[in-house]
């Protein structure tokens, strides 16, 4: 299955692009794609502290942050947009 | 270091009256101190001892206060902020604006905790304050000057010695411009609320200050360790550690546009291409304008933009900014995506001495107003005032700082503007404060929050509910909650006066929220300043702000959105998205229940006499 993926601020330098189609295979939830895209030791310790994510950044699918939905455990469908980034204040 | 019996504050109180120009040393009342802490809560607190909040806020029988904290002259992470609290000639009800920069903590060294400032001098003036001696002089030949020069020139004439700080307004102070600030550092701005208006009222341009009075501290080791702990937890958090110096605050504008939240035209809607986002963008500010980082005193944040520009008609500026608000407000509710207008546009706002928010939302305003024919050509002078024209945005700064043409119009707000062609609703303003960079209908606790901020629309006075959207999209607190917002808001306005009254940075609250704060007054002043202590001040001070405004004829009814956020809807998480009437009276009346106010707003005596708020002593 392929789904869009986009990355903000320091998340660009870690998956090397702004956005890009990602192909997650038989994968069916956010925990699967993050799996696919954290595809070296430095990716996932960027994403993950252990099996959780790590604090401090937020996933949306399709505009909607993962935690009002099923969190790491929520399903996707093909063409979805999964967003990555760090929580990040200012005003 | 003083005998005052409280450890953290000097004990003195600086009275000055211009229009007598008698210069007072008084004591500081010891449970005025424990009650309210220092900046915006002793600030409000001695304010409404002092004023009748009924008052003309350009009249002499206004007066402004500026409060430290018993945390600034200790290494606290930020504490240099400096507060000040005034009735606002923008609003009519309490303002309260603070800067970082250096004023702050050098105010406190001169060994007062508390300037008042009330009366009004018949010439322009300055007030000095150098080790044992208090003067008014007269300040003509800095009056017409912007803050930069008036800065410079000041600083360069003090005495040698300790570094010598400068607040000062420029000429929009000067022409009374009811969005008019006070500068500090040359770009640290206490801006909104409109204070340089009160300043230029009391024809006062400046307040000099030199000293180095220290602090006593009760209990190092207590205080050491929350100062650990904060640095520690300052240090885990990308936002503190690293993103806000990488990105400034301006990283925010794309995550915003993502929630749907980032306003348009106006706030007509929430919608822009990618593309055009990307243009105002952090990172686009980063890579193309930005030369250096900068930090306000004792921060190791770090998100100061020093910038450089090319000129409209050739050449270099160089400057500070833009700001996320400043971005977004001169930005997209323009309808502008030229980061280059919206920088020197900021740049000549810091020079003159406007708030930049209220001047993006007022000239936003203009243009639909323009727009719909209701101010024309010739009422601009042949300016076109059309969405998106950023030469525009940059002419209407000195336009309105000098109040000549359209700019005298736009001077008194989007409130006074849109009301004068009959119709006020075009006004996107609460309180006729002008609404910051967060549409209220993406996220109901925003809305609650500007509804329910003592200054009028305020995202640091009224809570900063972007958190929520963010941390938060979470099942306990969604972003669409009628049931929740109350509380969370309440939760987050408590928050922002407890670092308000510290004279602390806000953005200190993306590491860590009350708990080192705790330890750190605690040490300092060697009393018992638990996290639910800091809580209780935190009610009593939102609830004395109520009492001012109440006094000041504030109902109810103002605490309501304008008429577009309940009529046309946004789209945001693939809804419809609007706070209609009905929605904005439940969350207000679940809101006033929780501060324990009665169902108008109004504090309950039972709650005055469980928050130990007496009557107003003038």
């Amino acid at each position: 299955m392929i789904i869009k993926t986009k990355f903000f601020a320091y998340f660009r330098d870690v998956f090397d692009g702004r956005e890009r189609d990602v192909d997650i295979g038989d994968g069916r939830t956010v925990r699967d794609a993050l799996d696919v895209l954290c595809d070296s030791p430095g990716r996932r310790a960027e994403i993950f502290a252990g099996t959780d994510l790590k604090p401090h950044l937020v996933i949306m699918v399709n505009g909607i942050h993962i935690q009002s939905l099923h969190g790491l455990e929520t399903e996707l469908k093909a063409g979805d947009t999964l967003t990555v980034f760090p929580f990040l204040g200012g005003g | 270091m003083s005998g005052f019996p409280i450890p953290g504050f000097h004990g003195r109180v600086l009275e000055i009256d211009l229009t007598t120009g008698t210069i007072l040393r008084k004591p500081l009342d010891p449970q005025l101190a424990l009650d309210y802490l220092g900046g915006r809560g002793l600030g409000a607190r001695i304010l409404y001892d002092t004023i009748d909040p009924a008052c003309d806020p350009l009249g002499p029988e206004n007066a402004f206060v500026i409060a430290a904290s018993p945390l600034i002259g200790t290494n606290a992470p930020t504490a240099g902020r400096g507060h000040m609290v005034f009735k606002s000639p923008l609003t009519g009800v309490i303002g309260t604006s603070n800067s970082g920069g250096t004023w702050g903590a050098a105010f406190k060294a001169t060994g007062f905790d508390v300037l008042v400032v009330k009366g009004a001098a018949s010439e322009p003036v300055m007030v000095d304050i150098a080790p044992g001696r208090v003067e008014i002089l007269p300040a003509g030949h800095v009056w017409g000057m912007s803050t930069h020069e008036t800065n410079d020139v000041l600083a360069a004439a003090s005495e040698p010695g300790s570094p010598v700080r400068v607040l000062c307004i420029g000429p929009a102070g000067e022409n009374l411009v009811r969005l008019a600030a006070v500068a500090n550092d040359r770009n640290r701005v206490y801006g909104r609320c409109g204070p340089g208006a009160v300043w230029g009222s009391k024809k006062l341009k400046a307040v000099r200050v030199r000293g180095k009075e220290k602090i006593a501290v009760a209990d190092k080791e207590k205080y050491q360790a929350g100062l650990d702990q904060a640095l520690y937890l300052m240090r885990q958090v990308p936002a503190t550690k690293r993103l806000l110096r990488e990105l400034g605050t301006a990283g925010l504008v794309e995550l915003i546009n993502l929630i749907s939240m980032l306003p348009h035209r106006n706030f007509r809607d929430c919608l822009h291409r990618d593309e055009d986002v990307e243009r105002i963008s952090g990172e686009t500010l980063t890579k193309t304008l930005l030369e250096k980082a900068g930090s306000c005193f004792l921060c190791p944040i770090g998100c100061q933009r020093h910038t450089k520009v090319a000129g409209r008609d050739g050449g270099e500026q160089t400057g500070e900014g833009p700001e996320y608000e400043t971005m977004v407000l001169m930005g997209p509710v323009c309808d502008i995506y030229d980061m280059a207008a919206v920088t020197r546009a900021n740049y000549r706002c810091n020079e003159l001495g406007i708030d930049t928010i209220s001047y993006g939302g007022t000239v936003a305003c203009a243009m639909e107003l323009f727009e719909l024919g209701l101010l024309t050509k010739e009422d601009t002078g042949g300016l076109d005032l059309s969405f998106g024209n950023g030469a525009a945005l940059e002419a209407l700064v000195p336009l309105m700082a000098f109040r000549r043409g359209i700019g005298d119009r736009l001077a008194e707000g989007s409130y006074r503007l849109a009301a004068s062609v009959g119709r006020p609703g075009l006004s996107m303003t609460v309180k006729k404060l002008e609404i910051p960079g967060y549409d209220p209908r993406a996220s109901f606790t925003q809305a609650l929050g500007y509804m329910t901020s003592p200054t009028g629309a305020c995202h640091l006075r009224g809570g900063y509910a972007v958190s929520l959207a963010f941390f938060g999209g979470t099942k306990e607190i969604p972003r669409f909650s009628l049931l929740q917002s109350p509380i969370a808001i309440r939760n987050m306005q408590n928050t922002g006066i407890l670092q308000d009254c510290l004279g602390v940075c806000r953005f200190t609250g993306y590491a860590f929220s009350s708990d080192p704060w705790a330890r750190m007054v605690s040490g300092v002043t060697g009393r018992d300043f638990s996290v639910a202590k800091l809580e209780e001040i935190g009610n009593r001070v939102a609830t004395l702000e109520r009492l001012f405004n109440i006094e000041a004829g504030a109902t109810a009814g103002d605490d309501s959105l304008p008429p577009r956020f309940a009529d046309l809807p946004v789209i945001a998480e693939g809804r419809e998205r609007r706070v209609s009437r009905e929605d904005q009276d439940r969350m207000k009346q679940d809101y006033y229940r929780v501060r324990g106010w009665d169902g108008g707003g109004k504090p309950t005596a039972e709650s005055l006499r469980a928050l130990r708020i007496e009557a107003r002593k003038k």
